[in-house]
């Protein structure tokens, strides 16, 4: 064994992740190696003063009520073959949005297999458009973030023809509880000092269900928001507006929309009525016609910091909104490669290429993938991210 | 008899319709991924939180779920997107907030409140330790620590941490090293030295799985 092949596996030693032969081998060259032996006694050091990490704590009594109520309600609810929630899905619909649903970097990674294999009790698509599309999108809904945002780009795609349908509601446990688990975390009050106004809406806004905040003066809305002080002029206050009218019209549009989906479909016009960055994320969708402005609006601030670029564009993400989401990452990028922060800047340029293909404007994802691989060449991982993403949706039949 | 059976077994019988099934992957993975997210975290409510909602992702993905990776990569890929979110969330609300002060983004400290962490069940030695470390912990790079954890704490191999953090295991490895080289310097700077540490590290500590 090298000196150089030890070094790599002095680590996978000291976890007992090598084979006998194997560790035997790395033993028998620490034995003469004077500089692996000295790593070796560092590592183990560190790892005897970080005993106590390792000790197990236990969550507090309760902990499992609510997760065994759900996971209860969940078994029964398969087990009687009650299929919960339908969406049937007509029309066509652009599978690229499916596709940057799929390749969201936040979301539960392993948790999104209802898009590889749909459970057995689901469901009919009733297809008028691209098959695979349909298929794709045809699943069983509960009300989590997922199938939220599925809504919410129907919802948010004006030119495309489209029919949801959805069965009638009956929430399982599973959601409720999510639901709330998701609210409680949206609302948990950062460890950072608290802001002052009391109903204001803390970006990125949470699922504050009660709270009107679409009703909140403008006044207010400023002070809530950091973007909207330092929106230009009324372009805070305009697209608040524009995505109240976008949310009403898309009530008209969707009235088949019913039970739960509703509550949550209006509960996320409120959020983006709320939000200015987000409202001009809604408005520009329904919008086309005007992106311009509506893009304006949401990135008025050149001093906006870099993680509240991060945070729009990933609103404007989940929004369904592609290409602001892509602008708005490469913003981040920029403010992250000036703040010394090349890994973050890279994988933001890797994000708005995600998104870029997702908007269908591949030679802009590969332009911005070549920027990532020039800027950034020790980046490898957030480049290949970049490179999945492009090859992941280049138009091809569309088989999974 | 539950507890012979592996991990993915359990959610297999789960998938078929034994919550009894379920119970019992919870009861043999409540206690890791609670104190990895307090690791992280550094705070007991916020990591009794995301605990929860962890689970609650696990109960509503699984259904669908099929045998691919394992329990223990999905649960903890969650439990780490979630805090990955977490973070986010503070960072803007922290640049939101006009009083916020302090080096962006060191969270709290798990021993703000006194005593808090202090465990009469353990030794007072490493309960004196703990909340140094634990600070050690929170000043590490998050990528970093969560190597460190997953690692140290949770059993995870380099291999599966890798699948976790959708990165390659040379990454996960480098971050390790830069973890463990963080947490000695820190812990130096603490005052923090080998004289104090009394227990010897356990090679290979696995998840308390069968």
């Amino acid at each position: 064994m090298t000196h150089a092949e030890s070094q790599e596996l002095l680590l996978d030693l000291a976890y007992g992740e090598l084979d006998a032969e194997r560790a035997a081998l790395v033993k028998s060259h620490l034995q003469g190696c004077a500089e692996c032996q000295q790593e070796k006694a560092a590592l183990d050091e560190v790892r005897r003063l970080a005993a106590p990490v390792r000790e197990l704590e236990e969550p507090p009594p309760g902990f499992d009520d609510r997760i065994l109520e759900a996971a209860r309600a969940q078994a029964k609810l398969e087990h009687d073959g009650n299929v919960g929630q339908v969406i049937d899905v007509a029309g066509s619909f652009r599978p690229l949005g499916v596709e940057a649903a799929r390749i969201d970097a936040h979301g539960p990674v392993k948790a999104r297999p209802a898009e590889r294999r749909r459970p057995r009790w689901v469901v009919r698509a009733a297809v008028g458009g691209s098959v695979a599309a349909a298929a794709a999108l045809a699943m069983v809904v509960g009300n989590t973030l997922e199938a939220r945002r599925n809504a919410e780009k129907a919802a948010a795609a004006p030119s495309e023809e489209y029919a949801i349908r959805v069965g009638p509601a009956a929430p399982t446990a599973v959601d409720a509880a999510l639901r709330d688990a998701e609210a409680k975390r949206a609302e948990a009050p950062a460890q950072a000092p608290k802001t002052e106004a009391p109903p204001a809406p803390a970006p990125p806004p949470g699922l504050r269900q009660k709270e009107k905040t679409a009703q909140l003066g403008s006044a207010q809305r400023k002070a809530a928001s950091p973007l909207a002080g330092r929106g230009e002029g009324s372009g805070g206050d305009a697209p608040a507006k524009l995505s109240k009218d976008v949310a009403r019209s898309r009530n008209a549009r969707t009235d088949d929309l019913k039970g739960n989906l509703e509550t949550v479909r209006t509960r996320e016009a409120d959020r983006i009525a709320s939000s200015p960055g987000a409202s001009a994320s809604g408005a520009s969708a329904a919008l086309e016609s005007a992106p311009a402005a509506a893009g304006r609006a949401a990135v008025a601030s050149p001093a906006m910091a870099a993680s509240g670029y991060e945070s729009s564009a990933q609103q404007a993400r989940h929004a369904g909104n592609y290409l602001q989401a892509a602008d708005l990452y490469r913003r981040a990028a920029d403010a992250r490669r000036q703040e010394k922060d090349p890994g973050s800047a890279a994988w933001n340029l890797a994000h708005a290429v995600e998104c870029l293909s997702a908007a269908g404007r591949f030679d802009e994802g590969r332009q911005v993938r070549d920027e990532l691989g020039r800027t950034y060449p020790s980046e490898a991982t957030a480049l290949s991210a970049a490179r999945r993403a492009l090859r992941e949706v280049e138009p091809q039949p569309a088989v999974r | 008899m539950a507890q012979e059976r592996t991990d993915e077994e359990l959610l297999a019988a789960y998938q078929q319709g034994d919550p009894g099934a379920f119970e019992a992957l919870l009861r043999r993975h409540r206690a890791p991924l609670f104190t990895f997210l307090l690791r992280m975290l550094g705070e007991r409510e916020r990591a009794e939180d995301l605990a929860q909602e962890t689970f609650l992702r696990i109960v509503k993905g699984a259904p669908a779920w099929e045998h691919r990776a394992r329990f223990q990569t999905w649960l903890f890929t969650i439990a780490r997107n979630l805090c990955v979110d977490q973070s986010r969330r503070d960072r803007f609300r922290r640049a939101d907030s006009l009083d916020a002060q302090g080096p962006g983004d060191e969270p709290a400290m798990v021993d703000s409140v006194p005593g808090r962490e202090i465990d009469p069940g353990r030794g007072a030695e490493s309960a004196r330790l703990r909340p140094v470390l634990q600070r050690a912990l929170l000043s590490l790079p998050a990528e970093q620590r969560e190597v460190f954890v997953l690692r140290e704490q949770a059993g995870v191999p380099f291999r599966e941490i890798a699948e976790i953090q959708c990165v390659n295991e040379n990454t996960v490895k480098s971050r390790m090293r830069y973890a463990l080289e963080g947490l000695r310097k820190a812990l130096a700077a603490a005052g923090i030295s080998e004289e104090t540490a009394a227990e010897e590290p356990d090679p290979g500590v696995r998840l308390g799985r069968a």
